[in-house]
């Protein structure tokens, strides 16, 4: 009877050893296939798409977001969603404003001070999670809440406005501005830092996923957190590690708004936490946890700016811009599942 | 020889509740000890305390010839007692290989996981074991339940199990995945494992077992070596176990003894008849 | 060098606050905060008042930031105790009136962005024999639905006059950005530029809340569309980002955009935005406030059954360096 077995599992196994078919069940390949459609779609119907420097519009658009979708999607991995992390930027991106402001330090001072603060926040989000037990949308939601009211009511304390001060005549802040918010210039086209800085993020964290201990431990506690625990994996450090790690993201994307735009008005980033899920979960993350990829959450990104950007480049009736976006989005995601679906088959 | 895992006269009460009153188990290396018994004969609680669960009341735990007190799974597994439950075996997403090392992985240089030592390692160690895994990589999801269940325990005995504890690990499958994990249990027991295997099931447990420890409403109602019982005889025991405590009630209810013992009478029968 | 300072001024704002806690706790008749209140400089007089602002605000916009200023400005002046509530969901903003009209309000202003959320709500208010007058958006609602006085820009006049900016500028073809879409004062305004304005002018929606893509979505449209040669943004926010957008797109398109802030100053100082239209929101508040207490304290409603345009007020170059020091303060 044994026997049987192995003889039934054999057939399974010869179609697994199909490269393509390898290829096919990758978490990321359905947005790939996604990105590629839209991308086709767009040259055909907008002239100024193919253009170098459009492209490199296109990417930062997708860059603003995807660095968010960083943290994001190893966090859903992990199992646990962030409802903070839109307006977590924000918070960040105040503190460091108002850090330096009124304190009259150097920019750097306050871009560390703001890393601290927010690194608390993420830890703060974990350690409530862990603490209460209650499903991270919850926990997140209300803290979500408290710092979208924290952002207004401490800005408007400490500056009598509702925006933060200009702190563009700071000392460090031209340094800084090249850390977060320069642009590169590559065969004649100005590529915005924040590209490469999502790449960058990119590969680490698909190095942490798939070549360390942390990544194993990241995959088993969203897939089956009592297992994992059974076996030794310390679950609770592993998530609230992951809830700093969107915070870090948080972090750098406050910076990039601060150094990029003169003033961060401190009703800003609410909403775009979904965003951030949607562009995880167009990449293959499933909101069940356990399973999906960080390269996966950039194609999601890259699909996201390009709907966004592609639509303004083709010109389409802008009365139905949302519609649109929200056609894209569907189609990609639909299509993205139906690849995986077929592929796992 | 002295036994890996010695009970000795253990009970166990949660608050009024007698869960487990009077038990006495050996397990020595290379040997099977089957606990069998119906729901709620104490199962369960037996191998919480072997696990290192929960602590026994009465009696002593000994292994390797010392008394123990254990007061975490941690330190049962610093032992050498590795517990593989029914439903917390694996993360059905991952890949084999990632389960097999989950929370004990290995590493090179920087942190990094050696991929290839555990991809290896996983397939030798399973083939080992008889299961024939050319693609590791493949979510352990997509294997069958008796290999998902045969990779759990391939996990506790690579990581230095000298005892495993096996929770009904036969419970939830078909009778040919339920043979996998049988040879398997051969295969530990081969390879000089001592093995407590519980089960409800006396077909599952008799071909595999040396010893046979069967449980009723937390007491011990037989401990046999295989020489000394017949499957018949042990089935029926299970069965009539498992009627005796019908029996109970049925006397509580009437009152009357004749009855009862015809019910008796029946339920033996039955508990043959069931067998062939 | 601020840090002493700072903490100083934590450290008297403690005080303050134990010292108020105090005086609460021990329930006192006289003295403290209301004291202080009922000894400030009241213009008239007469007795105190307490009137409600209900606005359709969401949070942290600065314009509304300004609007009570100068709404708190009037309310110093007058002797008004001030509330302030928003809600930008018209339903919820009816609540917010009801829950004024429950305080026994002596006046209420509220903005009729939804009017007909408002129309029940405002009925109970007349029937409370409460003044109400109406600020920055529903001028053709406000007498409707009985309003003393509506004071605000009318948005389709302040889109003629931002149309007409933008043709003095020489541009020919221009891009009227939108950053919340459905917004109906919004699309008067760009409705009322591409009357005056000749050229050809489209509207571009973007996402307000999220500056990088109002960014990257105005540099797309530049891209697009190089013709294009003059930009207009309907919130101060969002010129400075067309002009880093133009700069990316290497567009040459001047810049125009409506209301205030004080780093808007700087760059139509330095020439990088052309122009603002500013409707004066801190007039909203403060006349708001101020025709409550006239009507209340002399019987005066100002401008005869019709709105009283607050806006627009242009800014340009050549006016920049007499506001800047206002606009620095936060109140233009």
């Amino acid at each position: 009877m044994t026997q049987a077995t192995a003889e039934g599992s054999a057939d399974e196994r010869l179609a697994r050893r199909d490269p393509l078919r390898r290829l096919l069940v990758r978490p990321e390949f359905g947005a790939l296939i996604g990105a590629v459609a839209l991308f086709v779609l767009f040259s055909v119907t907008a002239d100024a798409f193919l253009q170098t420097s459009s492209f490199s519009n296109v990417l930062y658009s997708a860059s603003t977001f995807g660095i968010m979708a960083v943290g994001v999607s190893l966090l859903m991995i992990g199992g646990e969603f962030d409802l903070s992390a839109g307006v977590m930027v924000i918070s960040s991106a105040l503190v460091a404003s108002l850090v330096s402001f009124q304190l009259t330090l150097n920019v750097w001072a306050g871009v560390a001070i703001s890393l601290v603060v927010t690194l608390a926040l993420g830890v703060l989000n974990g350690v409530l999670y862990v603490w209460t037990r209650l499903p991270s949308f919850i926990v997140t939601l209300a803290t979500f809440l408290m710092l979208a009211g924290a952002n207004l009511g401490v800005t408007k304390a400490v500056t009598g406005n509702v925006a933060s001060d200009s702190i563009g005549d700071m000392d460090g802040f031209q340094s800084a501005k090249g850390l977060f918010a320069s642009e590169v210039g590559i065969g004649g086209v100005n590529v915005k830092v924040t590209v490469f800085w999502w790449i960058g993020f990119t590969a680490v964290a698909t190095w942490i996923l798939l070549r360390t201990r942390a990544g194993n431990w990241i995959f088993a506690v969203g897939g089956n957190a009592d297992s994992a625990r059974a076996v030794g994996v310390p679950v609770a450090r592993t998530k609230i590690a992951l809830f700093a790690g969107v915070a870090f993201c948080a972090w750098f994307s406050g910076m990039h708004l601060l150094f990029a735009f003169p003033a961060i008005q401190s009703g800003e980033g609410i909403g775009n936490e979904f965003f951030y899920i949607i562009c995880a979960v167009i990449g293959g993350c499933l909101l069940t946890g356990g399973y999906g990829s960080a390269i996966g959450a950039a194609i999601g990104a890259f699909i996201y700016g390009m709907v966004n950007q592609g639509i303004v480049y083709a010109g389409w009736n802008p009365d139905w811009f949302r519609f649109f976006l929200g056609a894209a989005l569907l189609a990609a995601t639909v299509l993205n599942h139906v690849v995986r679906r077929r592929a796992e088959r | 020889m002295t036994a890996l895992v010695k009970l000795t006269g253990v009970g166990k009460g949660y608050g009024s509740v007698i869960a487990l009153r009077d038990v006495s188990l050996e397990v020595g290396a290379g040997e099977v000890v089957c606990v069998l018994g119906d729901n709620g004969a104490g199962k369960s609680t037996l191998i919480k305390i072997v696990a290192g669960l929960h602590r026994h009341d009465t009696g002593t735990y000994e292994v390797d010839g010392r008394p123990v007190a254990f007061a975490s799974p941690r330190d049962a597994l610093d032992l050498g007692i590795a517990t593989v439950y029914q439903d917390l075996a694996v993360v059905p997403l991952m890949p084999v290989w990632r389960n097999f090392f989950l929370g004990s992985e290995k590493r090179k240089g920087l942190g990094r996981l050696d991929v290839d030592l555990m991809r290896r390692t996983t397939r030798d160690e399973l083939l080992a074991m008889g299961i024939d895994l050319r693609d590791v990589d493949q979510p352990i999801g997509t294997l069958s339940g008796g290999e998902r269940q045969c990779v759990a325990i391939a996990r506790a005995v690579y990581f230095g199990a000298k005892v495993l504890v096996l929770d009904e690990p036969t419970a939830a499958l078909g009778v040919k995945q339920a043979g996998v994990v049988l040879r398997y249990i051969v295969q530990a027991r081969e390879r000089g494992l001592g093995v407590v295997f519980i089960t409800h099931n006396p077909h599952h447990a008799y071909p595999v077992g040396d010893r046979f420890l069967i449980l009723n409403r937390g007491r011990p109602i037989g401990y046999h070596a295989k020489d000394e019982i017949t499957r018949e005889e042990l089935t029926a025991l299970m069965a009539g176990g498992a009627e005796l405590e019908q029996l109970a009630h049925e006397l509580q209810a009437t009152g009357t003894t004749a009855a009862a013992r015809e019910l008796n009478e029946d339920a033996r029968e039955l508990g043959i008849t069931d067998d062939d | 060098m601020r840090t002493p300072t700072t903490r100083g001024r934590l450290l008297t704002l403690t005080t303050a606050a134990l010292a108020l806690t105090a005086a609460l706790a021990g329930c006192s008749s006289s003295g403290g905060k209301k004291a202080e209140e009922s000894t400030s400089p009241a213009g008239g007089g007469g007795p105190r008042l307490k009137i409600a602002m209900v606005t359709h605000s969401g949070a942290g916009d600065t314009f509304w930031d300004i609007v009570q200023k100068g709404a708190k400005a009037a309310a110093a002046k007058d002797n008004v105790q001030f509330l302030y509530s928003a809600n930008p969901d018209g339903g919820q903003q009816a609540q917010l009136v009801q829950a004024a009209i429950d305080q026994k309000v002596d006046g209420i202003v509220v903005t009729l962005a939804k009017p007909d959320a408002l129309k029940d709500v405002l009925a109970k208010a007349a029937a409370a024999k409460i003044p109400v007058v109406s600020i920055n958006s529903g001028a053709d609602a406000s007498a409707r639905l009985g309003a003393l006085a509506h004071f605000g820009q009318d948005e389709s006049v302040a889109g003629e006059a931002a149309g007409q900016q933008l043709a003095k500028i020489g541009a020919k073809k221009a891009l009227c950005v939108v950053h919340e879409q459905g917004n109906v004062g919004l699309e008067a305004r760009c409705a009322g530029a591409k009357k005056t304005f000749g050229g050809s002018m489209q509207n571009l929606y973007v996402t307000g809340t999220d500056m990088p893509q109002v960014k990257s979505a105005v540099t797309a449209k530049l891209q697009a569309d190089k013709g294009i040669d003059g930009v207009l943004t309907l919130g101060a926010p969002f010129a400075a980002t067309a002009v880093q957008s133009a700069k990316e797109a290497g567009s040459t398109a001047k810049i125009g955009t409506f209301d205030m802030n004080k780093d808007l100053i700087a760059s139509i100082k330095d020439g990088s935005i052309q122009f603002a239209v500013d409707q004066q929101p801190y007039l909203q508040g403060y006349e708001a406030v101020d025709g409550l207490w006239l009507y209340r304290n002399n019987g005066n409603v100002l401008g005869g059954g019709r709105p009283v345009l607050t806006g627009p007020a242009i800014v340009t170059k050549d006016n920049a360096d007499q506001i800047a020091p206002f606009a620095e303060r936060g109140t233009r």
